[in-house]
């Protein structure tokens, strides 16, 4: 599973919105992809020259309507955003063009038991909320369909998760100028006894959700999350990474995590869950001009504020020089 | 440019060889089998780890850790959560890691896979297949197994045969006199009207017998051996996991009289632990004579020799095509038109899964 890459070819393109372009993934030779469930994503492992390796995360929608995709081809949409992974993909990526991807990840699985499941989108965080809408639908639960947007023609998929839904479904149109968010508190508060909610959009957006549910008291874990654009939403910015027993520097855009870029630079590491959590990345940190930008979950406050490890898969530096131990 | 060779829509018909349909519900265990004391069992490939939580409900999870592939189901259930013996890693019903002692938090990503399960009576049905697709109105009806006016004696087997002549051996009814001569097979059944048809995926066979006497296993509890009576029964291949065979039995026209009627619904239950073998579990039920034990006896044994003998042929037949090194292409004739009919629907939904039809 460490590392594992897939290789697919662009098998179609379509323009949702201004902003969004869909993206069907092809297996190159035909054969199936593996599996997934609704709120899967894959990484993206993009080459623009120059500048370095990118890494994007997308959701895998599955299909369109009730149907699924082919068991050979996966389905992601991407929101051109500043920054140069989304531009890099709609600027670069035609029918034909080949790309890495990962296998399947789950951090933002649907509880198939939910008594009732409420469903929000915030823009092209539709994507995971499309695919759990399409399994509570075929699989006849109780749910709540919530999608909002700074404007109608920005809402993509609209009509077909719309369809979807049904009566249980609900737009919000919040407008670009003077926006008039949605009122989230209201629309918790509506749902029955046990509700699990399920967001995915803007990180205001999640954390709207988040502090409207702590208010009516609901449990932590009845909301769960995902922000789009995983991989860039806290602003990082380029530094140099000297290993010091290898000998080496290596250059770490800002669109690329410090063990993204040592693994393309051929230096052997050791990883798993690459979202902070494993605990196998870390490296012993030997001198930095900067703050160390620990973002992972695995070291403890007492090793943060000693400052001799970093856990490179998630955690930066913000200064110019970082000297590692590999 | 896609290099994706177009593949032809099948034609083809299942056999053992033929990928095991996933994306259907199938019995995982009895509601009796599945308690506080987690035990494994193998279904459609996968080892299963199955269990309740302390408000009984079942649970279903891939017996085997996320991290070293320690079996689940030897581990020990606290509370709702199952924790495997080897590193105390804890896992919840959905399947989320809740715990891993050498680390300071939870993984979030780290999960076993857990499957959709519904308990319906004596059965606990799992779905093998994409969970996304786990609706549950797709169970097939066996509410007679928990009808109050119907009694019901129960068996099962862990055979070595495929689904595929599993099935196959339930829809023919022409071997019944020739390999169950005594119990479930009489002479005149063999060549019994036959009405084959397709429906919404099942393939279902009507047969009538009118003015012939029962077959043993029904004549005690109707208490009508030698007596000729007015048969009817339908048998369907009802989903790749159940076959169900409905029997009504009448008195014959007498004028002036009022007609009995006596009906008896027969469930075979088929979960494929892999290509080759199988479990099987068998309902036999009656709307008469509910309270009477000699009749259970006598049905369970009846049954339970029937049974016997087709698990037994059909393991020789196993046997026989996996020691063979000359292929044969098997023969077909006219009644093995409903056996066609459920191979080409098995194929079907395997093609559909493996992505093979537009």
């Amino acid at each position: 599973m460490v590392n594992q890459r897939l290789t697919v070819a662009v098998s179609g393109i379509r323009q949702l919105t201004p902003r969004i372009c869909e993206y069907m993934l092809t297996s190159l030779d035909g054969a199936k992809l593996p599996e997934h469930e609704a709120g899967a994503h894959i990484e993206l492992y993009l080459r623009p020259e120059p500048g370095g390796q990118i890494v994007r995360h997308y959701s895998l929608i599955g299909g369109t309507g009730r149907g699924d995709d082919a068991p050979n081809t996966y389905r992601i949409a991407v929101q051109r955003e500043r920054g140069r992974g989304s531009n890099f993909i709609h600027d670069h990526l035609d029918v034909g063009s080949r790309l890495a991807i990962s296998p399947p990840r789950q951090a933002f699985a649907l509880d198939r038991t939910d008594p009732h499941s409420l469903l929000i989108a915030g823009g092209i965080g539709i994507t995971p909320i499309y695919a759990m809408l399409r399994s509570l639908a075929r699989r006849k639960r109780s749910f709540s369909f919530f999608y909002s947007g700074r404007a109608a023609e920005e809402l993509a998929y609209r009509d077909e998760v719309l369809s979807l839904a049904g009566e249980r479904g609900q737009v919000h149109v919040s407008g670009i100028v003077e926006p008039r968010h949605p009122d989230l508190r209201a629309l918790l508060a509506a749902q029955p006894e046990g509700t699990r909610a399920y967001v995915c959009g803007p990180r205001p957006m999640v954390e709207a959700t988040r502090a409207a549910a702590a208010a009516l008291g609901w449990a932590p874990g009845r909301v769960r999350s995902e922000l789009f654009g995983a991989g860039s939403n806290v602003p990082a910015r380029d530094f140099t990474v000297e290993l010091r027993r290898s000998g080496r520097e290596v250059k770490v855009g800002a669109d690329c995590t410090i063990l993204e870029a040592l693994d393309e630079a051929g230096i052997p590491t050791l990883s798993d869950c690459r979202r902070g959590e494993c605990g196998l990345c870390p490296l012993p940190v030997l001198g930095h001009d900067g703050a160390l930008d620990h973002r992972d979950r695995y070291l403890s406050p007492a090793s943060r504020e000693a400052g001799k490890a970093l856990c490179i898969c998630v955690s930066r530096l913000n200064g110019a020089r970082l000297v590692l131990d590999a | 440019m896609n290099n994706i060779a177009p593949v032809p829509p099948a034609q083809g018909f299942a056999d053992a060889t033929t990928p095991l349909v996933k994306n259907c519900w199938y019995i995982a265990g009895l509601a009796s089998e599945i308690t506080r004391a987690p035990r494994a069992r193998r279904i459609l490939g996968v080892d299963v780890a199955l269990y309740r939580t302390l408000a009984g409900a079942p649970v279903a999870v891939r017996n085997r850790c996320p991290h070293r592939s320690f079996p689940l189901a030897k581990g020990r259930l606290e509370g709702d959560e199952l924790v495997c013996l080897y590193h105390g890693m804890r896992f919840a019903p959905s399947g989320q890691c809740t715990k891993m002692p050498a680390l300071p938090l939870a993984p979030a990503s780290a999960a076993v896979r857990s499957f959709p399960v519904a308990e319906r009576g004596p059965l606990v049905w799992i779905w093998p297949g994409n969970p996304d697709h786990a609706d549950e109105d797709l169970i097939p009806d066996t509410s007679w197994l928990s009808d109050p006016l119907w009694a019901s004696v129960t068996g099962q087997f862990h055979m070595r045969a495929d689904y595929v002549s599993m099935h196959e051996n339930l829809l023919d009814q022409t071997h019944f006199p020739f390999l169950h001569p005594g119990t479930v097979g009489t002479p005149d059944f063999v060549r019994s009207t036959l009405d084959v048809r397709e429906e919404n995926g099942m393939v279902i066979i009507d047969r009538s017998l009118p003015n012939s006497p029962p077959p043993g296993i029904y004549a005690m509890p109707m208490d009508m051996a030698g007596q000729p009576v007015n048969r009817f029964s339908e048998a369907r291949f009802a989903s790749p996991a159940m076959h169900v065979a409905f029997a009504r039995l009448t008195d014959i026209d007498r004028p002036g009289e009022t007609k009995r009627e006596w009906r008896f619904n027969i469930t075979h239950l088929i979960t494929p632990e892999t290509n080759n073998s199988l479990h099987y579990w068998w309902f036999c039920s009656r709307n008469t004579r509910l309270e009477d034990k000699a009749v259970d006896r006598f049905m369970y044994e009846g049954s339970n020799q029937a049974y016997t003998e087709d698990v037994e042929a059909l393991q020789w037949i196993t046997e026989t095509i996996l020691q063979d090194e000359t292929p044969q292409l098997d023969l077909n004739f006219a009644p093995d038109k409903p056996g066609l009919l459920m191979r080409r629907r098995l194929r079907y939904l395997a093609d559909l899964e493996a992505g093979l039809l537009g």
